[in-house]
């Protein structure tokens, strides 16, 4: 009888509409080391990567960002980001391994990580065979866009940048360009002596501290490498110490940097300067641990909460980060936090799930630095050149420890110059 | 690709300038010689343990770093458990390691003593991978350090800047107190006899109504017990790691060979060497500045500083088993 | 030919393991067609990878009676190998396998001169020790890429046979799978040739074997060349699968102590015994890990359970698995 047919045709269709309708699910496979020695570092990195899916996938009307205002990703139907986190515990092998069950199992539409650039190294490896597009967000090791991968973005500027800013803020301290010191004599900062961990990221800071630093003088006279695991760096101290530097550089993972400053502070040492690359000089575990000790040690950073009172949104986010934490956000936190912002920016100009149109979408994407929380010029790949995949408006900080008025111990900017947010202190303290 | 020697020096410098180099150098060799013989004391203790066991019992620990690493957690633990100080740990790691190595020698070695040598290698080693995977997953995997205590992170300077870690020259001196109480313990007590008589033969000393079961058992405890306070001792400023073992086994095993097996003196004594091998680097770059020789300076010394404690057992068993003191291979 | 006789030559053993063994090799040329998840074939290649490295290790650890705790630095030898000589002067895989497994040969001899002056348990820390030296080299060695390692670059469109990079593990698959019946059959041989007699007779008694004239130290040393060549060519290999090498990862103590580990377990000195163990073991730690999650409480329990194993085996059964097996039938049978 017509009039059933169509009642049944109707329901029919509805049924069918209806799963067509429902919002898909789009995966991103995250990489993070949630357990090993860089352990609190992947904790903010997870964080800052999950806080950024919240603000995708819902409307917040207090934050000044277009994807807050969507509700998941508009070209593709509203679909919301679900993050799949795996913890390749600093293990490059393991990395690789998860990834191609990221892959494989998972269905991933892309990856996301890894922080160790060893572990970013095998990783890009894999989706580069797959197919299978990776967004780096704080790994910076130089090298890892130097091999025209077509599947591989860094969104975090790398170490050559970082160095680079090292030896030009080395030089203003010469000049009186730091605020709140007068011209130091050159003499006072020498000699410099370097030691990095070894692996993927250690020895290519190495390389750029010997290149650049050779540039205005600063290059190290000692300049060591070490295993990141070691449980004693007293013979390596030693060595370091016996020149008696005026400058002392270090890059290291979470623990190592801990024990390095611990073992300074048993040799007594004196130096005018000690520098950190970020990593473990920035995790939350080195302040909780070592306390006053850190005070007047400067490292590279790319966020500093102080950043907050020059960008609103960077305020706006930070809020939100510390009501769900407890804590500020950090250069790990803000990292991931703006790759997974780029990951959503990229989907929603691909408007597909397809890796060609995601790969279309990443090379010619060019987002806006009021969107971004860190103080860049915005992101944008580079898509010619010798650095394929790198990010080209990145910039970076260097911060100083210093003891607030409330005694609570925070980074301060202290580069770039104009950005200073308090007087460096110098030298530093010693023991 | 980046190469790991280290960076270059300035040029060479004036006469002047070179006689201060020279007493700079030889402060720097100073210091690093003494740092070595501080840890070397502490090698000694940890050996001491290890020595004992294999005099006795022609066994061999494989798991005696793990008994060290439970030795260093025991007094990581009971000085931020209890909120005392560090010290306060060395007789509760004393104990544990005792009650440990009797439990390891009822649960295991005794059985495995019947079998071949095969079977007596791999079982302690599956006690290695045993007791550091359990503390893998009850302490995590994480490094612990002591950060606080009377003597944690203070150093005091002696002669022309010779720095001198408190925590350092405790160990040093507590571990030789050790050393002392352990040779008492073997050469003036009924017991300690007993024992010297089990390891030169077992057989002979059953018949003259040793107990050489029991002795075993004790030799073992004995074995635990010293490790355990070197871990406790270590602990003051040597992170902890479950996979803090292996080093000090291999460290162990090169200062055992090194100064024979069985001995104790030979242990302290060779413990001392194996220290000042470690310390090769600093020594090196401090001997290379003073003579003015700029090859090989820094960088890859260091990278090799354990491979030259690998490198000596190698060649003491292949052609000196005896090592210095012994009288047993 | 007499080589190829010996080779194919299984009929000492019992019927009923042929059969067995029969349904297993069918089983293995079959598993790629059924359903499978990525970690499933994940699982079974570690499986033939520790199964030859177990059929190496076992050629000086059980027929030789010498337990080596060092292997793991021949894999280095063999993935560097090929490695190097893939990025740097675009060879083949296959040219680079032999050319791996002679460098093994030859480092064993080296160190193999003095080693086996030593026995027991001196012999296995002396292992221990050449392999963390020769790690250490390696990582400060910046020719062959340090402690960063060497990341081998796609060459050109995938399957690719020459260099054997795939987009699919079953190629892979399928290639370890011919090492393991090759390694299979090269044991077969191995075991009765003279060479193999002349280890049985050592291990029984080495006095009595010396006595008749068998020079044991060079038995052991052509031992122990043997196993590393297994091992060096499971390491090309493994180079090629990861495309990414570094010491930390291929030279570690830890894998020289699994590959001993499941050569044990399984049973030492038998043939089947190191495929017992690696079909044990490697399943057990993949999935183990897999259900127990990453729940933070449980990390290493895998290895706790072997350890547990390793201990009771040692205590009660020291030729392992197999030798239980063997255990079980004489009795039933008397």
């Amino acid at each position: 009888m017509p009039r059933k047919t169509f009642i049944v045709v109707l329901l029919l269709a509805l049924a069918l509409a209806v799963p067509a309708m429902a919002a898909e699910e789009i995966k991103i496979g995250v990489l993070y080391p949630l357990t090993g020695g860089a352990a609190a570092e992947g904790k903010e990195l997870r964080d800052g990567a999950e806080l950024a899916v919240e603000i995708a996938n819902n409307v917040k009307a207090d934050v000044d960002m277009a994807m807050a205002k969507n509700g998941g990703i508009k070209s593709l139907g509203g679909a919301k980001i679900k993050l799949v986190i795996q913890d390749h515990q600093g293990n490059p092998q393991l990395g690789a391994d998860l990834a191609k069950k990221l892959i494989q199992d998972d269905k991933v539409v892309g990856l996301l990580g890894a922080y160790h650039s060893a572990v970013t190294k095998t990783v890009a490896s894999v989706a580069e065979r797959y197919g299978v597009p990776m967004i780096n967000d704080s790994s910076t090791s130089p090298a890892l866009t130097k091999e025209g991968l077509k599947w591989f973005w860094r969104t975090t500027p790398h170490d050559t940048t970082f160095t680079n800013d090292l030896f030009v803020f080395l030089e203003g301290l010469t000049q009186g360009k730091v605020k709140g010191v007068k011209a130091v004599d050159k003499k006072e900062l020498l000699p410099a002596v370097s030691a990095c961990e070894k692996t993927e990221w250690g020895s290519n800071v190495d390389a750029a501290i010997k290149e650049l630093g050779k540039a205005s003088g600063f290059d190290p006279q000692v300049s060591l490498l070490y295993a990141a695991k070691a449980p004693d760096l007293s013979s390596e101290v030693q060595s370091l110490l016996a020149p008696k530097p005026g400058t002392m550089l270090f890059a290291g993972y979470g623990a190592d940097a801990i024990l390095m400053i611990k073992t300074l502070k048993s040799m007594k040492a004196k130096p005018k300067v000690i520098w950190g690359q970020d990593a473990g000089f920035e995790s939350p575990e080195f302040v909780s641990t070592l306390g006053d000790d850190v005070e007047g040690i400067i490292t590279r950073t790319v966020f500093s909460p102080r950043v907050g009172e020059v960008k609103k949104v960077s305020k706006q986010v930070n809020d939100m980060y510390k009501a769900k934490t407890g804590r500020d956000l950090s250069g790990a936190s803000a990292r991931s936090f703006t790759g997974t912002q780029a990951w959503v920016y990229v989907l929603e100009k691909a408007g597909s799930t397809k890796p060609e149109a995601i790969q279309k979408a990443a090379n010619e994407i060019k987002i806006d630095p009021s969107e971004l929380i860190v103080p860049w010029k915005g992101i944008k790949f580079a898509t010619t050149g010798s650095d394929i995949g790198q990010n080209e408006l990145g910039t970076g900080l260097i911060g100083q420890y210093q003891k607030g008025k409330d005694g609570k111990m925070t980074l301060e900017i202290v580069y770039p110059f104009d950005l200073a947010t308090a007087g460096m202190i110098y030298p530093i303290k010693g023991w | 690709m980046p190469d790991a020697i280290g960076g270059h020096g300035p040029p060479y410098r004036f006469h002047r300038s070179r006689r201060a180099t020279m007493e700079d150098s030889l402060t720097q060799i100073a210091k690093a010689v003494v740092s070595g013989l501080m840890m070397g004391m502490v090698f000694g203790l940890v050996a001491l343990g290890l020595t004992i066991i294999w005099g006795v019992m022609d066994i061999v620990n494989f798991a005696h770093g793990e008994f060290l690493m439970i030795g260093m957690y025991c007094g990581f633990l009971t000085a931020t458990g209890l909120h005392v100080d560090p010290l306060f740990g060395l007789p509760v790691a004393a104990v544990v390691g005792f009650l440990l190595g009797l439990a390891c020698y009822y649960g295991l070695v005794r059985f495995l003593l019947r079998g071949p040598m095969v079977a007596q290698l791999f079982g302690t080693f599956g006690l290695m991978l045993f007791l550091r995977n359990v503390a893998l997953m009850v302490m995590g995997a994480n490094p612990r350090g002591l950060h606080q205590g009377i003597l944690v992170g203070k150093s005091f300077i002696v002669g022309p800047g010779i720095i001198i870690e408190l925590t350092k020259l405790a160990a040093g001196g507590l571990s030789l107190a050790a050393f002392a109480a352990t040779w008492w313990l073997m050469n003036r007590t009924k017991m300690g006899k007993a024992l010297t008589a089990t390891a030169l033969d077992a057989q002979a000393a059953r018949y003259m109504g040793v107990p050489t079961e029991k002795m075993n058992a004790l030799a073992w405890g004995l074995g635990g017990g010293t490790v355990g306070v070197a871990g406790a001792l270590l602990v003051n400023f040597w992170p902890v790691d479950p996979n803090v073992g292996l080093l000090f086994t291999m460290i162990a095993f090169t200062t055992v060979a090194l100064g024979g097996f069985g001995s104790i003196p030979g242990a302290a004594v060779a413990g001392l060497i194996v220290g000042l091998m470690i310390n090769v680097a600093p020594i090196w770059d401090a001997l290379s500045t003073c003579l003015g020789i700029e090859c090989l300076r820094g960088g890859q010394l260091h990278e090799f500083k354990y491979s030259f404690v690998y490198l000596a057992f190698f060649l003491i068993t292949v052609f000196k088993p005896r090592g210095l003191f012994g009288w047993k291979y | 030919m007499e080589v190829l006789k010996r080779a194919f030559d299984f009929s000492d053993f019992p019927k009923v393991d042929l059969w067995v063994a029969g349904g297993v090799a069918v089983f293995l040329l079959a598993f790629p067609a059924l359903p499978h998840s990525s970690l499933a074939m994940a699982t079974m290649i570690q499986f033939l990878m520790f199964s030859v490295y177990g059929m190496g290790w076992n050629t000086i650890g059980g027929y030789g009676g010498q337990v080596d705790l060092g292997e793991a630095q021949y894999v280095g030898i063999g993935a560097y190998t090929t490695a190097v000589m893939m990025i740097r002067w675009d060879v083949p895989f296959w040219v680079s396998l032999p050319v791996g497994m002679a460098l093994a040969i030859c480092w064993s001899f080296i160190i193999g001169y003095p080693l086996f002056r030593l026995k027991g348990h001196y012999f296995a820390i002396a292992t221990i020790a050449t392999s963390l030296i020769l790690k250490d080299l390696f990582e400060s060695w910046s020719f062959i890429g340090g402690a960063r390692g060497l990341k081998i670059p796609l060459k050109g469109d995938m399957p690719n046979f020459l260099y054997i990079q795939f987009r699919q593990d079953y190629y892979y698959y399928f290639i370890m799978l011919a090492f393991f019946f090759l390694g299979i059959l090269y044991l077969n041989w191995f075991r009765h040739s003279r060479i193999g007699f002349q280890l049985r007779c050592i291990r029984d008694n080495e006095e009595v074997a010396r006595s008749l004239g068998i020079s044991a130290h060079w038995a052991k040393i052509k031992a122990y060349a043997t196993a590393t060549a297994f091992v060096a060519a499971v390491g090309s290999f493994h180079a090629c699968y990861n495309f990414n090498i570094e010491p930390e990862d291929t030279m570690s103590l830890d894998l020289s102590v699994l590959i001993a580990l499941m050569a044990m377990l399984g049973g030492a000195g038998s043939l089947w015994g190191p495929i017992l163990g690696a079909a044990i073991m490697v399943p057990m730690k993949n999935y183990l890990g897999a259900w127990l999650g990453a729940r933070a409480g449980l990390v290493g329990i895998d290895l706790i359970i072997y350890s547990t194993i390793i201990m009771l085996v040692a205590a009660f059964e020291p030729r392992g698995v197999w030798g239980l097996i063997t255990r079980l039938r004489q009795r039933r049978r008397v």
